[in-house]
Parts: C-alpha cells; sequence; structure tokens
C-alpha cells in the first residue's frame, strides 16, 4: 500500500519536472510538499528547486506553484531535516513576500554551511549555482523558448545572466562586419543584425568530415568547429586566409561591472 | 588536552581557507583541466555569440550528461538555422538552407566527447600555456589562461574560465602573432540540474529533406592500416584510426586521427569516385580548414581546427603502406601538389 502511493509520489513528481503534470494536480503536489517530509526530501535530491524557481522551459509550473514548491523546499534546507514540518504553515507563507531577503539568507546559509555538510547539500549548492550565475532577483517568471532568445535582444531584461561585454571588435572589419560592430563596438550590447552574406551549405563530403572529426576533437575545439559549421559558410577552393578580429587592447575595454 | 571550541573554530576557518587558496592559486594548466571536466561532465543551457572574419553569429548550446550518456544540440538563433543534435551514439545535423539532414552514427564504444585529446606535460613543447590572473568579465571572476602555439602549425587559444564552475565564458582563437581569429562569448549560461528531452528536438521541420544517413559504422582497430602520414609538424602524433562509413557514401573510409595535445587533424582516405572530379586543394568549413589530394587514386582530405598549412602538410604526408594492389585503386604512381 505504502509503496503503491510511493511509486504514485514518484510518477507525480517525475511528471511534473517532464511539464506533464496538468496545474490542478501542481498544485495539490505543492501543497503536499508542505507537509510530507519524505516527498520533500525527494524533490530536494531531484535537485531542480532552481528549475522550479525560475520555470524552466520544460517544467510547466505556473509562478504561484513554483513558489510554493520553493518555500517548501527552501523551508526544509534552511532548518534541516524535519525542521521545515515544525514551522508553523502560516511561517512558511510568510516566508514567501520577501522572497529576494530569502533567498539571500539562503546564500549566506550556505556559504556557512557548506563545508560541515557536505555532499549532503550537494542540490543546494546545484540551486546556489544557478541562483548565484542568474543573480539575485532574478528568479522568477515564466521563461519558454522565445524567452531564452530574448535574453540576447533584450539585455535589459532581468532574464539575462552575464553582463555584458563592450567593445571588443574594432572598426577597421570587414562591412560584413557591421553586425559585430553592433554587437560589440556600442555601449549597449545587442544581437548582431542577420549577416547580409550569402550562406552557403558546405560540400556534402567535406560536412561530413567535420562532424566525424568532431568526435575526435577537444570539447573547445569542437565547439569552434560545430560553431563555424552550424552558423557559418564554407569557401571551398578558395582557401581565404584567416580574417583577423581586430581586439582592442584590455585596457580599452570598458570594464563589464561599470556598464550600465 | 582537547582544543577549545574556538581554536576550533579557528583550525575550521583555517581549513576553509586553504581549500579555498588551492583553487585560487591553481596553475593555468589545472584551470584548464577543470575547465575540460566542467565542458564535459556539466549540463549546461547557454546562449553565445561566434565571431569569425567580421560574421557574428548567434547560438545556443544545450549540453546534458547523464552517466555516460551524453546529449548536445548547437543551434543556430540567425542565419539560415542549422542545428546540430546529438543524442546517445546519433549525431543529427539539420542544414536548411541545403533541406539536408546528415545523421552520422558513433561506434557505442567509441569516446566520450571529450576524451581527446588531453593536456598531457608534452604539450609545452608546442604551447606555452600560462595566465591564471584573475580578471572580471561579465560581471563574473574568471581566470584568463592563454596557450600560446610555438610555431605556425597550429593556433593559440585565451580562455576567461569562470572561478566558480569552471566554464569558458570567452575563448579566442588566435594566430601564431596573437592575433584574434575567432571569439565566442556566452551571454547567458545556465547549469540546470536537469534538462528535459524536449530540449532536443529540433526546430525545423525536415520530414521532406534529403537525408543522408550512415546506417552503419564500421569500427575496424585491428585491421592492417593501409595508409599513413610519413611525417608529421612538431607534435603531433597518431591518435587513433578506424574505418568507418560516413553519411551518403557506401564506401568505407579510412579515418585517422592526429593530435598535438590540444589541436587535432583528422585524415580521410577513401576511394575516388569513377565518374566524379577529384576534389583537390584547399576549403575551409566554417572554423575548420580542409586540405583534399589524390593519392593512389584515393581521395584524401585533412580537416582540422589547425592553420591550412597544417591540413596541407599532413595531406600531403599521406601514404599507403600496401604494395600490393588493391581493388579500385590505380597503380598510377601518387599525385602530388607542388
Amino acid at each position: 500500500m505504502n509503496e503503491d502511493r510511493q511509486n504514485e509520489r514518484d510518477s507525480q513528481l517525475s511528471a511534473m519536472f517532464d511539464g506533464e503534470l496538468s496545474a490542478a494536480e501542481c498544485e495539490l503536489l505543492a501543497r503536499r510538499l508542505t507537509r510530507d517530509d519524505a516527498l520533500r526530501g525527494q524533490w530536494s535530491r531531484y535537485a531542480l528547486i532552481g528549475a522550479a524557481v525560475r520555470a524552466e522551459r520544460g517544467v510547466k509550473l505556473d509562478d504561484r506553484v513554483a513558489r510554493r514548491v520553493q518555500t517548501a523546499v527552501t523551508l526544509e534546507i534552511s532548518y534541516g531535516d524535519g525542521g521545515a514540518a515544525d514551522v508553523p504553515a502560516v511561517a512558511r507563507a510568510g516566508a514567501v513576500h520577501d522572497k529576494r531577503a530569502r533567498v539571500s539568507a539562503y546564500e549566506r546559509w550556505l556559504r556557512v554551511s557548506r563545508p560541515v555538510l557536505g555532499a549532503g547539500i550537494a542540490a543546494g549548492v546545484a540551486v546556489m549555482s544557478i541562483l548565484w550565475m542568474r543573480g539575485p532577483g532574478m528568479d522568477g517568471g515564466s521563461v519558454d523558448n522565445s524567452a531564452i532568445v530574448a535574453d540576447v535582444t533584450a539585455p535589459e531584461s532581468t532574464q539575462v545572466t552575464l553582463v555584458p561585454e563592450t567593445t571588443t571588435v574594432a572598426a577597421n572589419l570587414a562591412p560584413a562586419a557591421s553586425a559585430a560592430r553592433t554587437a560589440a563596438g556600442s555601449g549597449d550590447y545587442s544581437t548582431p543584425a542577420p549577416s547580409t552574406q550569402t550562406s552557403m551549405a558546405p560540400p556534402a563530403h567535406l560536412a561530413n568530415y567535420v562532424v566525424a572529426h568532431s568526435e575526435y576533437s577537444g570539447p573547445l575545439s569542437r565547439r569552434l568547429a560545430l560553431s563555424g559549421l552550424v552558423g557559418g559558410e564554407v569557401a571551398a577552393d578558395a582557401a581565404p586566409d584567416t580574417q583577423p578580429i581586430a581586439v582592442k587592447p584590455e585596457a580599452e575595454k570598458r570594464v563589464a561591472s561599470d556598464a550600465p | 588536552m582537547l582544543p577549545d571550541r574556538r581554536n576550533g573554530a579557528r583550525f575550521a576557518a583555517l581549513s576553509m581557507l586553504l581549500a579555498v587558496g588551492v583553487a585560487v592559486g591553481a596553475e593555468p594548466r589545472e584551470w584548464l583541466e577543470r575547465m575540460n571536466h566542467a565542458l564535459t561532465t556539466r549540463n549546461y543551457v547557454g546562449v553565445f555569440t561566434h565571431n569569425r572574419g567580421g560574421r557574428v553569429e548567434t547560438l545556443r548550446i544545450i549540453h546534458r550528461v547523464r552517466g555516460r550518456d551524453v546529449s548536445e544540440r548547437l543551434q543556430s538563433l540567425d542565419g539560415p538555422g542549422r542545428e546540430f543534435i546529438r543524442e546517445g551514439s546519433e549525431l543529427t545535423c539539420y542544414f536548411p538552407d541545403s533541406r539536408t539532414v546528415l545523421v552520422e552514427q558513433r561506434a557505442p564504444d567509441g569516446p566520450l566527447l571529450g576524451a581527446l585529446p588531453a593536456l598531457g606535460e608534452g604539450n609545452s613543447t608546442v604551447y606555452d600555456i600560462r595566465g591564471g590572473e584573475a580578471e572580471r568579465l561579465l560581471g563574473r571572476r574568471t581566470r584568463v589562461v592563454a596557450l600560446q602555439p610555438r610555431d605556425e602549425y597550429r593556433y593559440g587559444y585565451r580562455l576567461w574560465i569562470d572561478e566558480e564552475t569552471s566554464m569558458p565564458l570567452k575563448t579566442q582563437l588566435c594566430g601564431a602573432s596573437g592575433e584574434v581569429i575567432e571569439q565566442i562569448v556566452f551571454s547567458t549560461i545556465d547549469l540546470p540540474a536537469r534538462i528535459p528531452d524536449s530540449m532536443f528536438k529540433p526546430q525545423v521541420d525536415a520530414a521532406n529533406y534529403t537525408w543522408m544517413r550512415a546506417d552503419r559504422q564500421l569500427v575496424n582497430n585491428a585491421a592492417p592500416a593501409l595508409w599513413e602520414a610519413m611525417k608529421l609538424p612538431r607534435g603531433f602524433r597518431m591518435a587513433t584510426r578506424n574505418v568507418q562509413t560516413l553519411p551518403g557514401s557506401s564506401e568505407p573510409v579510412e579515418h585517422m586521427v592526429f593530435t598535438d595535445g590540444v589541436a587535432s587533424v583528422s585524415v580521410f582516405v577513401e576511394p575516388r569516385k569513377a565518374n566524379s572530379r577529384p576534389a583537390e586543394g584547399p576549403a575551409r568549413v566554417g572554423s575548420s580548414s580542409a586540405f583534399s589530394t589524390v593519392v593512389d587514386g584515393h581521395q584524401v582530405t585533412a580537416v582540422g581546427e589547425v592553420p591550412l598549412t597544417t591540413v596541407e602538410f599532413i595531406a600531403n604526408q599521406v601514404k599507403s603502406t600496401s604494395k600490393s594492389t588493391t581493388p579500385g585503386m590505380s597503380l598510377a604512381p601518387p599525385e602530388r601538389r607542388k
């Protein structure tokens, strides 16, 4: 009986992470999380708090459910095993209101406790890295495919994780490099306009070779090779010399943190 | 006598500082190893710009590791909208501009992505590895590591490695004199614990595309080598060789891989097709250099993320090791480019 219930909960959790659980069922599961220690522990093991917080694409949690789930899990981690069960439901609900303060306290707690708790809070560390990478106040909100693209198109959006770099490409590039100047030559970062150059599909045999070769490249080389193949064109039999990108000295770059 | 609690706390604090010190004081080579480890073992979803020769492309990468299973999706967000999706042993490349799909099968016992090449002590003979200084980039603390080539047969790299995650937030491919040839800069990057399968679905509807599929891949490392490179640029050595079929080709292709520990070059040798014009000369495919020539009636092509000089040198050094007449092999002397 208990095993059946456990299996059912496993399935529900899994379905929720796969975005296959209805909103009503998500809500129900979130309620159960607030009062079921075992289920909450299981949630932690899934190590998907960050995804839930950000309603990452593929995890169809609405913001309200995500916050409730996050509250339950945050309380569990903050107060230790079983601690959340001792916290009155009112206190849990109250914890939702100041999310930013809670995340900050959560991070501080993690920084202090990580060496002590070790691998036991690996999931929490993963969460911290996600939150830390995205910066405070960047959680919440629904992210779909277009929002991921919008990370680039709308740098002012709070979804932007990294502070855009400025001014890396000098003005003496070929005309086709106007997009590059837009991207890196101005004070603000914006998506490069699609190149006006005609993009040619690479000859199949050469593309085959590059793809087969990439299996044996280092991760960095492979990234470069495949990026060039995915986004670039081929110039068979032309073999132009590599065209260097003129890069201003480091001193001329505006420090990212100084960017407005 | 047992230390009191204050001493215990001091000891704990000192231990933490020492632990931090190991990371902060790490050598450039250690940062490279950490970066390689992060790139091959972590889940990540990122958007980056790829700048080469005045062209800027925005791409998204989704990388997932589940045990030994690696899935990866590389998607161009502008331009022709090409996509590469790797799941398990299958790599599918979508080329909407040519309405073509290439499907590549990897050997089940093939190396994991990133398993080759590995950084070793020998790299220092061909690369000068330096750096490790802290620099703030994109609002993050990074370590800058440079691999400066010692000759013209390989490119150099400058890497901005995130201290926290060891991910390269910025990568520059540099020429021998330090000029930047290509640059990759991430604008967003996430490290989720889990990435759903739905994120590995192609955006394009390729139902009506031409599919080129290699349904089987022959891996025959035990077969005697029929081809070899008589001479290699300094620091390069053969890493592996196999015989495989490639998409769109029924003939097996001999594939040799040479590496200097950082850069790698593949040489493909296949019988020349009777009614096709042989490919000869240099080419560039994306970021890779390629050089083709014909040797003993076989098409020989060297490909790698190295200068053109290197692929040309290696391709021209490939010779048949067999003195017997192989079916389909010309008896004519090797054709050589000057």
